[in-house]
């Protein structure tokens, strides 16, 4: 068996992260589909749409650490995806997040994004982390800056992909 | 914080060979394959981002759906051989088995003994009862693999994509 593949859960206030599940699917779909997803390379079709969806899940086994759907703490209700993205061409790991329509605003994204972020350089042990954003993905941006990350044109871009790096505070400055 | 193990991949051995979980030092020569012409019949070539991308995918399918796919081994050098394992996209009407054998492991049955061990572990441990294999028209390597594992072509059913063959595997039933 493979131990490293384990994913944890983290509880924040208000939110469980949890391991995907096929169930997630659904309203993953969903904002892939929609024009939400025009900064991060949408929409994609159901079968795209999979493929990110189980490739995220994927990198726990690869890499040991991914994605986890962002749900209600409460009702458990899908509210979106936060993690670590590092596919191939991705020079280092990148805090990502997404959350969907109806949970828009309200600081769910921060608040994953918080947990996993705390997880990497608690847990894990990770000491370095990017956000790679589309530069006319104001929304992001604007989150990433209120992680405190900050443009680094300096750092090596995934190839192939029109975005800009967020550097995000290192584990001495959150300590 | 607890943890849970969603994404357990079991080790199944066979004479020659080692089927584990897929590893990242495996993606180069996974990467070569799909780069290759000899990934045309298999739903395409692929650059490096398309194959990684279908190589997180079957690993992910682990930890979403209880199956996914194996990297096969050679079990003396752990050599990476190629990819085996119970495959099932958004777009899958049902869970197949697949195969993929490298250039260099080729002609020695090396799919062919993978597929078997595959086979058993799915209907023995996993409890599927059927399982189909998707094959692209004039993939002959594989439609002969696919008959000498008993599978037969099933006209009636339902396919990821109206040009595909469908062969339908002897049931656990059949195999026991």
């Amino acid at each position: 068996m493979n131990a490293a593949a384990d994913i944890p859960v983290l509880e924040t206030a208000r939110l469980t992260l949890r391991a995907p599940r096929v169930e997630d699917f659904g309203p993953y779909s969903g904002f892939w589909a929609s024009d939400r997803s025009v900064w991060e390379d949408g929409p994609l079709d159901l079968d795209s749409a999979w493929k990110e969806f189980a490739s995220a899940a994927g990198l726990w086994a690869l890499r040991g650490y991914g994605a986890w759907s962002v749900v209600d703490r409460a009702t458990g209700a899908y509210l979106g995806e936060a993690g670590l993205f590092q596919p191939v061409h991705y020079p280092e790991p990148d805090i990502g997040w997404m959350v969907v329509a109806g949970a828009e605003g309200s600081g769910i994204a921060h608040e994953a994004a918080l947990a996993v972020r705390d997880w990497c350089y608690r847990v894990r042990g990770l000491t370095l982390l990017m956000s790679y954003i589309d530069p006319r993905n104001t929304r992001s941006i604007r989150l990433a800056e209120r992680l405190g990350a900050a443009r680094d044109d300096t750092a090596p871009l995934p190839e192939g992909e029109f975005c800009v790096a967020y550097r995000h505070p290192g584990p001495e400055f959150l300590a | 914080m607890s943890a849970r193990a969603v994404t357990a991949i079991p080790t199944l051995n066979t004479p020659r060979l080692m089927l584990r979980a897929p590893r990242l030092e495996d993606f180069g020569a996974y990467a070569d394959f799909f780069a290759s012409e000899r990934a045309v019949l298999e739903r395409g070539r692929r650059d490096r981002v398309g194959a990684w991308k279908e190589f997180a995918t079957v690993v992910g399918q682990w930890a979403l759906r209880g199956y996914g796919g194996f990297a096969i081994v050679d079990r003396s050098s752990g050599a990476y051989l190629g990819e085996a394992g119970i495959f099932h996209d958004h777009g899958y009407p049902e869970p197949e088995i697949g195969w993929m054998v490298v250039p260099a492991a080729e002609g020695k049955g090396i799919a062919h003994e993978a597929a078997l061990a595959v086979r058993r572990w799915a209907y023995d441990t996993l409890g599927l009862s059927t399982l189909v294999s998707y094959i692209t028209p004039g993939n002959s390597r594989s439609i002969r693999l696919a008959e000498r594992l008993g599978a037969v072509p099933d006209l009636a059913a339902a396919r990821p994509d109206p040009g595909d063959l469908v062969y339908r595997h002897p049931g656990p039933e059949v195999l026991a």
